[in-house]
């Protein structure tokens, strides 16, 4: 009798440790799977800025400077060999010069009534949107994650797999103020 | 958005000079109905009357005829409402449809067809009883819309073992949403962890009815919903930090529970309402202000849905 009992125990507690192990993997691939949507989302952007930038070299006399800067950052972006930090650094700059060109436009009539302009400014709107919310899914999935590490009991088998808490996107700090577009063109 | 002083002029303009003409026959129809009904229940207080005189012991089924003459007088008060009503709905509300927004298009007799109910997945129990009228469709801006009132139920056994289960009843909208999504998201009203919290949020992650629960950061919206969605990312795609502000503000102002999906690039919004919308009143008089702004609040707040969901801002791809 008193076997039964010990053996219902251990089953029992086993069943709880399956279930732990396998949420905690879970949740890491949720995670893997979510970064992986954003990596895709900037290629899909990546491969849309040499179309924009020809576009918007024709009438753009005054931004040279801010044009050659992200294709550099491009090619940079393209090459590969790069950490996900260097990555994301990389990505925040690019969309920052991008929101200067988006607001220098005002500046052109005729690049805004281009029809080649104006579906690429859609098409660069819906991309940045779902950039925007992939992060988001990120955040989300991670701070799942993070909790799942830290608390009792998942953090016990979290800390027998070797599972460590995960970064979440912060908006750099010179990203939070209002985009200084002065400041840009005059670089 | 057309203001309540500009329904004010609109009122006193345009629809009162008609409203005069439909008031009397207003006034024919209640007259008839009461006089049948005076009739109904005469006849059947003389039947009981003449039955009690001759048996002197108690009889059960002695208010038998009450129930008739009732019967009676609400079927023909149905037959003889008939045209009134059908009046009313091209004087008045196909009028303030037109007065909302010219584009609009009304049917009084139209409705969100069952298979367009069904694909919204916003309702699991597909209705066996599907009612609706006052159709409401056409374009605001640069999107299109149609809306109508909506009842559905599911009855299932006979005679004492019939159970009926109010699925849905109220205003059902549809409109073509702003950006392009291949996926399903649902917004659905939070009850579970409006009041177990973090448990309820465990629920809800079990619930294999639907797809995978996404969690928002939102703080006000996740307290009113919960929302589902094929795709983590998609469904934050859609639901943006600003749709789900918008989202709570438009529950607050209706003050009624509030579903969404959104489903083949479209979004569906089922408002629910315990009256009944677009109907005229027999028992009142047509010349009062009073209804006409609760008809036009009505439709304002599903025409309305366009620009509290800022459908109409097309900066994407989809034009």
């Amino acid at each position: 009798m008193g076997l039964w009992i010990t053996l219902g125990i251990v089953v029992v507690i086993a069943v709880f440790i399956i279930l732990m192990f396998n949420t905690l993997i879970g949740k890491k691939n949720q995670v893997n799977n979510v970064f992986g949507t954003i990596d895709a989302l900037l290629k899909k952007r990546y491969d849309l800025l040499p179309k924009l930038i020809t576009t918007v070299k024709e009438y753009m006399k005054h931004e040279r400077g801010l044009l050659e800067k992200i294709t550099e950052l491009r090619a940079k972006a393209v090459s590969g060999n790069l950490s996900d930090d260097q990555q994301v650094a990389l990505d925040n700059q690019v969309s920052k010069l991008l929101g200067g060109i988006m607001v220098a436009v005002e500046n052109y009539p005729q690049l805004k009534a281009n029809e080649n302009f104006m579906h690429l400014q859609r098409t660069m709107n819906e991309i940045e949107e779902q950039i925007s919310a992939a992060r988001r899914a990120y955040n989300a999935s991670v701070t799942d994650y993070n909790n799942a590490v830290e608390m009792f009991p998942t953090n016990i088998i979290a800390g027998m797999m070797s599972y460590r808490v995960k970064k979440v996107f912060e908006i750099p700090e010179d990203q939070r103020r209002d985009i200084d577009t002065e400041a840009l063109f005059n670089k | 958005m057309k203001t309540l002083d500009e329904l004010k002029r609109f009122y006193h303009q345009v629809l009162k000079p008609d409203l005069r003409v439909l008031e009397k026959k207003r006034q024919t129809v209640l007259n008839q109905i009461i006089f049948i009904g005076a009739g109904a229940f005469s006849i059947a207080v003389i039947f009981i009357l003449i039955f009690a005189s001759q048996v002197h012991e108690a009889v059960p089924f002695i208010f038998f005829p009450l129930i008739i003459a009732a019967v009676i007088t609400a079927g023909l008060g149905w037959l003889i409402t008939r045209g009134y009503r059908s009046d009313f709905k091209m004087l008045v509300i196909e009028r303030l449809v037109k007065f909302v927004d010219e584009d609009l298009n009304y049917d009084a007799s139209g409705k969100i067809k069952k298979s367009e109910f069904n694909a919204s997945k916003i309702f699991h129990t597909k209705p066996n009883v599907y009612k609706g009228d006052d159709l409401v469709y056409g374009k605001v801006g640069d999107t299109q819309v149609k809306f109508s009132e909506v009842d559905a139920k599911y009855e299932s056994g006979s005679g004492k073992n019939k159970s009926v289960k109010q699925i849905f009843k109220g205003l059902f909208f549809i409109g073509d949403f702003n950006k392009h999504f291949a996926g399903q998201t649902f917004v659905l009203p939070d009850t579970s962890e409006k009041f177990l919290g973090k448990i309820g949020q465990a629920f809800q992650e079990w619930n294999i009815s639907r797809p995978d629960l996404v969690k928002l950061e939102d703080p006000e919206f996740e307290r009113e919903f919960v929302v589902y969605s094929t795709d983590q990312v998609e469904a934050r795609y859609i639901l943006s930090t600003s749709l789900m502000k918008r989202i709570v503000d438009f529950k607050n102002k209706t003050g009624k529970k509030v579903n969404l999906s959104f489903v083949a690039s479209q979004v569906n919004v089922a408002v629910s309402f315990t009256k009944r919308l677009f109907e005229p009143r027999l028992f009142r008089t047509l010349l009062d202000f009073e209804p006409m702004q609760e008809y036009f609040e009505d439709l304002q707040l599903a025409v309305g849905i366009v620009e509290d969901l800022n459908l109409n801002t097309r900066i994407w791809t989809k034009q």
